[in-house]
């Protein structure tokens, strides 16, 4: 194990650790473009020259591995010297027109030039024009003018998804990066190319020009996409997600995320519910709404045969766990069924076939054997009869639309068909009662993913209207019930969770 | 620190003065001459007959935003959102959008002043990199019947707008093979 000095700090690394990894173990940053921690290392963007002792040039951080002994100087005045000038290189052609530049204020050459160049183009030749806008793939957008050639999308395609989709052509000052003939960016992790991009010059056709980054939020969340749950910062403004980005995580996704699920974020903003409905009265109090419904279901007189809970593997566990108390104690439901969403395309990487971000905890709190009882038997079960009274934690179905209407259609012949969701659709309004939920972006909650690691996130914004947190449904009901209830926090229902998973 | 003391004389108050009548009518002769001096002259007159007459307003003085034009009578502002986020009243509302040009990528499709909110600070002309606004119109905000009317929106401020010989872009003359 090397010993190394860097900036006078001592530090022991494994053996082939770059300069630039050693130096982020001190919490050192050395400015960089083309290294990225998850690629291989060209060193071509110069970016990174660090001085070390007894070398007889400046070396690439991220290139050279420390060495015993090594002394290096991260910002001495010849390091700082070489990185102005590498900026001024790169400047030549770059435009500076940062206003209309979607990566401004994230920008790593905007951030550099501020801490080390800041000073007026020495240049009078003009700038090399290239392409601009161009149509790189189906969701990303390229421009050449503001690329400063690191290559880190090529080697993404190359190491990552090892689609090869990209490269470098012409050369020199006309270098442009394009898709190899007949080829485009159409994978399905196309868009990490635009996180990795340190300049603007790979964007997303989703979020060009929606936000200034300045402006947003950053909330560290998760995709519920699918059951993979991949880390992400969940960026909003004015209470409205507006992009999810991967957040480095090594347990689930490292740091990438698909682009199915980059995109799954519009389902948190579309067609939200925040009306809270008791047949026809939608202004109702939570605490009157929850009397009523206890007061139907008393004067129903229902045999715990005829009521039915479908539980949603779309939900977080801490809904799970109270959905499971009020349905047992207080609905005292005799028929359990689950649904969520149905299965898409899987792949060996992130992608999980399970579109439902939390199918574990619904076993969790509900057992295997109710992932027999699933739509396809409930839509049978609610044809056959026998059913009265239903209770839905979620309006997610793995059906097409038509197969909806027929769920809602059943639904409609019920006494009480009881629905808590997020969202307004056929089923919401087939609903005797409709209940507004919020999002996993506006309440606190835990999602267990696929290969059984929980993330717990907190709410980033507020939910829409009068609606509140899944958890939160179930101990106003069994307060309108006059009923015991023993979960009537986070806290507690994380007691419940984890004293279970330490009696297993 | 020391305190300081300033010891201030009382004025002196002869039987003169005190006696008020003499002091009185030396007043009143003062507004007297001042008053038949003017209706008779007018040489002394500091007020003006507004809003017949009107006052010059100095050179920077900020009235109604506008918004300034290219040479083609397209908008200047790149809706970088610089203003909006500079604006401590969050009187601004812009929507961005792709513009048809390359070269000019983005646009504002939607940009409105409430001009109700502005409070008139002129944070959003120093924030713009394009000047593309202004508050050099000259005319001051005037009251508003209805409060929709005060929304300016982008037509009515590029109405008021004029063409800009700032250098949009930066200097790009010699630029080669600009798409």
């Amino acid at each position: 194990m090397p010993t190394a000095t860097i900036n006078g700090k001592e530090v022991t690394v494994p053996r082939g650790t770059a300069i630039i990894r050693a130096a982020a173990m001190l919490g050192i940053n050395v400015p960089h473009f083309c290294y990225h921690p998850a690629l291989s290392a060209p060193a071509n963007c110069r970016m990174c020259l660090v001085e070390v002792e007894k070398a007889r040039k400046l070396e690439p951080a991220c290139y050279l591995k420390v060495t015993d002994g090594m002394v290096v100087h991260t910002e001495s005045e010849k390091v700082v010297a070489a990185r102005q000038a590498v900026l001024e290189f790169i400047l030549i052609n770059h435009p500076v027109d940062c206003p209309i530049c979607d990566q401004a204020g994230e920008c790593k050459l905007q951030d550099y030039y501020m801490a080390y160049d800041a000073k007026p183009s020495r240049l009078t030749t003009g700038k090399v024009g290239k392409v601009k806008v161009y149509p790189i793939g189906p969701e990303v957008v390229y421009d050449g003018e503001r690329c400063i050639l690191c290559t880190r999308c090529v080697r993404f395609c190359d190491q990552i998804t090892g689609t090869s989709e990209l490269t470098v052509v012409d050369r020199g000052d006309r270098s442009e990066i394009r898709t190899f003939p007949g080829r485009e960016l159409d994978n399905p992790y196309s868009m990490n190319v635009t996180d990795i991009c340190p300049v603007g010059a790979l964007t997303t056709r989703d979020f060009r020009f929606k936000c200034r980054v300045w402006l947003m939020t950053s909330t560290d969340s998760i995709c519920t996409g699918c059951a993979r749950g991949c880390s992400v910062h969940l960026d909003h403004y004015l209470g409205e997600t507006q992009r999810y980005r991967p957040r480095f995580n090594p347990e689930v996704n490292e740091y990438w995320m698909c682009d199915e699920g980059r995109l799954s974020y519009k389902r948190l903003n579309a067609n939200r519910s925040g009306a809270l409905r008791v047949g026809e009265r939608d202004d109702l109090s939570w605490p009157r709404a929850a009397r009523m419904i206890a007061g139907a279901l008393a004067d129903a007189q229902l045999q715990p045969d005829q009521i039915a809970f479908v539980a949603s593997a779309d939900a977080s566990t801490e809904a799970l766990v109270a959905g499971h108390e009020y349905a047992l104690n207080i609905l005292r439901a005799g028929r359990f069924y689950w649904t969520g969403r149905a299965d898409g395309e899987g792949d060996a990487f992130l992608r999980c076939a399970d579109r439902n971000p939390n199918r574990a905890g619904l076993v969790h709190s509900f057992g295997e054997q109710i992932l027999e009882r699933g739509a396809d038997r409930l839509l049978k079960d609610l044809k056959s009869g026998g059913i009265r009274a239903l209770f839905m934690m979620s309006s997610a179905l793995p059906f097409g639309r038509e197969a909806v209407e027929e769920l809602a259609a059943e639904a409609r012949k019920l006494d009480i068909f009881i629905l808590a969701t997020s969202h307004a659709g056929s089923l919401s309004s087939a609903a005797t009662v409709s209940l507004p939920v919020a999002k996993h972006s506006e309440q606190t909650g835990t999602w267990v993913n696929i290969d059984g690691v929980a993330q717990t996130v907190d709410a980033a914004y507020a939910p829409p209207g009068v609606a509140i947190a899944d958890w939160d449904v179930y101990r106003r009901l069994a307060a309108g019930a006059d009923a015991e209830w023993p979960l009537d926090s986070v806290d507690a229902i994380h007691a419940r969770i984890f004293s279970d998973e330490a009696a297993e | 620190m020391a305190v300081t003391v300033t010891k201030i004389p009382r004025p002196d108050r002869s039987l003169w003065v005190q006696s008020y009548v003499p002091e009185v009518m030396r007043g009143l002769s003062i507004t007297s001459k001042q008053f038949f001096k003017n209706l008779f002259t007018k040489k002394d007159v500091v007020t003006i007959q507004y809003p017949e007459v009107k006052r010059d307003y100095p050179e920077r003085y900020r009235g109604l935003h506008r918004l300034m034009y290219r040479d083609d009578g397209q908008v200047r502002c790149v809706a970088c959102m610089c203003c909006s986020t500079a604006c401590p009243a969050n009187c601004i509302h812009i929507e961005a959008a792709e513009h048809d040009d390359t070269s000019i990528e983005k646009y504002p499709a939607v940009f409105v002043i409430d001009e109700l909110r502005c409070i008139v600070c002129g944070m959003c002309v120093e924030a713009c990199p394009c000047d593309a606004i202004r508050m050099d119109s000259g005319i001051h905000t005037h009251p508003f019947y209805e409060r929709d009317t005060a929304f300016f929106d982008k037509p009515a401020l590029l109405e008021l707008g004029g063409p800009s010989v700032a250098h949009q872009g930066g200097d790009m003359k010699g630029v080669q093979g600009h798409h």
